[in-house]
This record gives structure tokens, sequence and C-alpha cells, in this order.
């Protein structure tokens, strides 16, 4: 096992996915830019929100792991969340 | 009968399953809707089962359950920004009967739960996402999966902590960010002789360890599979962490206490889950209607004691208690017998009994200066220079003056007071 730290990209790639072709996550970016504090940015656990260089918040919903945390988070309310079709999105082997 | 089944049970997770076969046991036509390719794979849990709520309801259950291994060492361990750690072990002698807790992973755990449901005659049905609940007159009567209704008498709802179902139907709102916390989990293959080894353990021994550790912003745990290493983090996304979520669970792996006993191993799965931490403030006041139940995480039916957070136990009594109440009220008019149940059967008394840690373990200090006072007295004290530290100049100087310590002894008071 490795010494160095593994990015959550070298670990999210362990993990099975079936991913589904719609994104079960859907935002609002432009109401995001209002959003000061931007929690889903450092709380996700996949790391899933980036903010790029204009500002603006960078989303992926592929390596979603559904924990929920960033709809619970999000001052604004503004994550619409649900989850993959039924059979879709991650499986988890050991859990 | 107003539909194909009895009763229909929204997710086959501890709770979902075990009213599916507490209710088929009694005679009762159950289904179990699970989103899932298979039972359990939408779980996450850290590692074991407190095996009481098996021994009471499910006579036979060890003869083919999957024990990865019995825990027979309970662990404290506090690990120290320069690579050393504290550690204090409980080890529980074989020759006891204390066989209180098996480490097991939760997607074999439920897929042997699904079996058991199965053989007891109840119909698990997989790949069904349950898109909303058929309310008629305020009365449950059904759910909707994608765009087809199923009908049933009733409908217990054990959707999880994440209740999506409960709060588009405005039984439940929105938790706080304050009130939970996420679970981060890696799962490390290593061959069973070096876990045996590196834990001191033997045959079907296993570990439980708790772990603070400034760095994560929350608590972290161990626990040995046979075979597998399970390591985890339990952080507060309301804390403000010097550190990414995404970051949390390598910090743990790599500092040098645990790096030794999980090296050369492969890392298997990444995994994350919510966990609701409010406790008895969470807990649904009315976890029924007209026609619904609901059972497990969902209803905040979890209790974290500060040292151990019991989920599938109670998830599991929940489910057993919510098929007694469907038997019991024979009709889905009225089914409040099903919260004085809980209260019988002591799951309420239990949750109120913890009402207060909560209050607690929302304090950060907990998770980060206490711990880095503690390495600090301990490494004072063990260290040996030319100047020699008495413990209570260790001590003082670790807290920094005698302010600080009135501080931390009020501090503790008040922790200890209201566990």
């Amino acid at each position: 096992m490795s010494y160095r730290k593994l990015s959550v990209e070298e670990r999210i790639a362990l993990t099975k996915f079936e991913v589904y072709g719609d994104p079960h996550i859907k935002i609002d970016v432009e109401k995001c830019r209002k959003c000061s504090i931007k929690p889903c940015v450092y709380s996700c656990p996949a790391g899933l929100y980036q903010i790029d260089e204009t500002g603006n918040i960078k989303f992926t919903y592929e390596g979603c792991l559904e924990c929920g945390t960033c709809r619970i988070v999000c001052p604004l309310n503004v994550v619409r969340w649900d989850y993959p079709p039924g059979g879709f999105g991650v499986i988890y082997r050991f859990g | 009968m107003s539909g194909e089944f009895d009763v229909i049970v929204v997710g086959a997770g501890p709770a979902g399953l075990s009213t599916a076969y507490f209710l088929a046991k009694k005679g009762f036509s159950v289904v179990v809707l699970e989103r899932g390719s298979e039972p359990g794979s939408k779980n996450v849990f850290g590692g074991r089962v407190y095996s009481y709520v098996l021994d009471k309801n499910m006579p036979g259950w060890r003869m083919d359950a999957p024990i990865e291994r019995w825990v027979r060492r309970e662990g404290l361990s506090i690990l120290c920004h320069d690579g050393s750690s504290i550690n204090l072990q409980y080890i529980i002698n074989r020759s006891s009967d204390g066989y209180d807790s098996f480490t097991t992973f939760l997607t074999e755990f439920l897929k042997w739960f699904s079996y058991k449901v199965e053989e007891a005659g109840g119909t698990i049905a997989t790949r069904v996402k349950v898109d909303k609940l058929i309310f008629e007159g305020g009365r449950a009567v059904g759910v909707e999966a994608g765009g087809e209704i199923l009908r049933s008498d009733y409908v217990v709802i054990a959707e999880g902590a994440n209740t999506l179902l409960l709060e588009k139907h405005g039984l439940r709102c929105r938790p706080k960010p304050e009130d939970i916390s996420v679970g981060v989990k890696e799962v490390i293959k290593l061959k069973k002789e070096t876990i045996d080894e590196r834990f001191s353990l033997e045959d079907d021994e296993g570990v439980a360890y708790f772990i603070l550790y400034p760095r994560l912003g929350g608590g972290g745990f161990i626990y040995t599979m046979r075979e597998y290493v399970s390591i985890g983090v339990v952080y507060r996304p309301s804390f403000s962490l010097n550190i990414e979520a995404r970051d949390v669970i390598e910090e743990l792996r790599t500092h040098p206490q645990i790096l030794k006993l999980v090296r050369d191993g492969v890392l298997v799965e990444y995994s994350a889950h919510m966990i609701r931490e409010a406790g008895y403030r969470d807990f649904m006041e009315k976890p029924y209607g007209v026609g619904y139940l609901v059972v497990g995480d969902a209803a905040g039916l979890l209790i974290n004691t500060g040292f151990t957070v019991r989920g599938v136990d109670i998830a599991i009594e929940s489910g057993r208690i919510a098929a007694e109440a469907i038997e019991k009220a024979g009709t889905p008019d009225d089914l409040s017998i099903y919260r004085k149940l809980l209260e019988e059967n002591h799951v309420i008394s239990k949750l109120e009994k913890f009402k207060k840690t909560p209050n607690i373990l929302s304090n950060n200090r907990l998770y980060t200066y206490y711990p880095e006072i503690l390495c600090k007295i301990f490494s004072k004290t063990y260290t040996v220079e030319e100047e020699l530290y008495t413990l209570r100049e260790s001590i003082h100087e670790s807290v920094g003056g005698l302010t600080s310590l009135i501080k931390i002894f009020l501090e503790l008071v008040r922790a200890v007071s209201s566990l």
C-alpha cells in the first residue's frame, strides 16, 4: 500500500459504478455564484465540486458516492438531489 | 386487500429487511423494494454488529451469517502530529462469554439477511427506486416507482439516513448541516496471518479501534475483517476543517502508526455515508401515520453513545417492532401502537438516555484540542532530556497556564455530567 497519499480520483477508480446517462444531481451555477462559502467544495468526500478559473462551480456526478452531504450543507438549498434510477450509480461491494 | 402485497417496504437495509423478515414469519405477504442492484449495494457502515439483537430474535443465525471476526480488542488511540500515538486497549479474555459484537461487511450481511427474508416467504425486488408514496385522503396506499403504481395495505419507509421520500411528502425536514456527519471508509486487503500478527489476534478474534487525531476534524475507526482491514473517519462538514473532506481518510492512513498496520495492503474500495448525529432530537415524534410506519435511520433511530455508534442493531430492533405493530394493530387506520411498542421495548428510552451526547460530540475541541494536549503531556513525561519534567510541570506547560487549566476542567466537568 502506498506510503504517499492517494488522490481522490485514484480511490474513486477502485469503487464500482454503473453510471447513468443523466445526472442525478443538478445545481444552479448562477445561484452558486452568489454563495460566498461554497461548503460543497470542501465537504464532498468524492471531491466532485470544484471552483474553476472564473469562480464558477464545476461539477461532475459520475463518481458520486451517494452520501447526500452536498444537499444538506448547501446554504442556498440549490442542490437538486435525487438518487440515480434503480440499479444505477455506486455499487458497493463491501460496504 | 387492496393490492398484490399486504406490505410494501421501501429499502433493503437492516431496518427494511428486518421488518420484512418478521412480517413474513407472521404470515404477511411482503415485498421489499430496493434501488440498488442487490441488497446492500448502497449501504455503508463502520464494520460491526452487536449480536444481542440477533441472539434474541433469530435463533440459529450464527450457523450461516457472514461473521468476519469477533471483536476481542476494543481500543482507543490518539494519534499525534509527530507520528507518535497514545493507546488504551481493553482485551477481552477468550474464555469469557462476551461475544458481544462481530465485524462484517454490510453488503454481505444484508445479502444474507435478504436470503432469510426470502426463506421466510418475503419477496425482494431490486433495481426499483421508489419515487414517491401514494396517499389517498391522507392514507398511504402504496408507492410509485418508475411510473408504475404498486398498492398495499401498509407502507414501511426504511429509506435510511438520507430521507428524500419523507422530505418530499413533508413528513420530515431536511437536517441541518450541524446535525450530520459523514463517514468515509477505505477497505484494505491483507493476508489473514498478517492481520493476526500486526494486531495480536488469533483465529476469529478481531479489533475495533476508536481513533482521535487532531488533523481529522472528527473521530476515526479501524475494524479488522478476516482478510481485510477497514479504516474510516467520521467528520463534521460543519466544522471548519483545515483539510478537504476528500483527503481526511488518507491523512489517517498515512499516519506512521496506521501505515504500520496496513502497509503492503491493497486498497479495494472507498466509500462514504451520511450519519444523522442529533440523536433523540432527531427522532420522529410520530414515526407512523395512517397506513405507514417509519423504521431505522429514516426515523432517527440511531444511538451514538460517544464511544460506540449503534445503527444496525437498533434498525433491526425497530423492524421487528414495526412487524409486531402491524400484526397487533390489525388495521392500517391506527398504527400508534408502533410508538407504544418502541417505548415498551426501551428503544426510545435508550435514545433519550443519550440525548445530551450530541452536544458534547459537536464540540470541535474534543477532536482537536484535547488529543493535542494529551500528546504534549505524554511527550514531555516520557522524553528524557537534561531538563526533567514532573507530571505536574508537563501538564502545566502543555495546557499553557492556570486559566486554561481551569477552563478545561470546567469543560470536562460539563461534558462528564451530561454523558
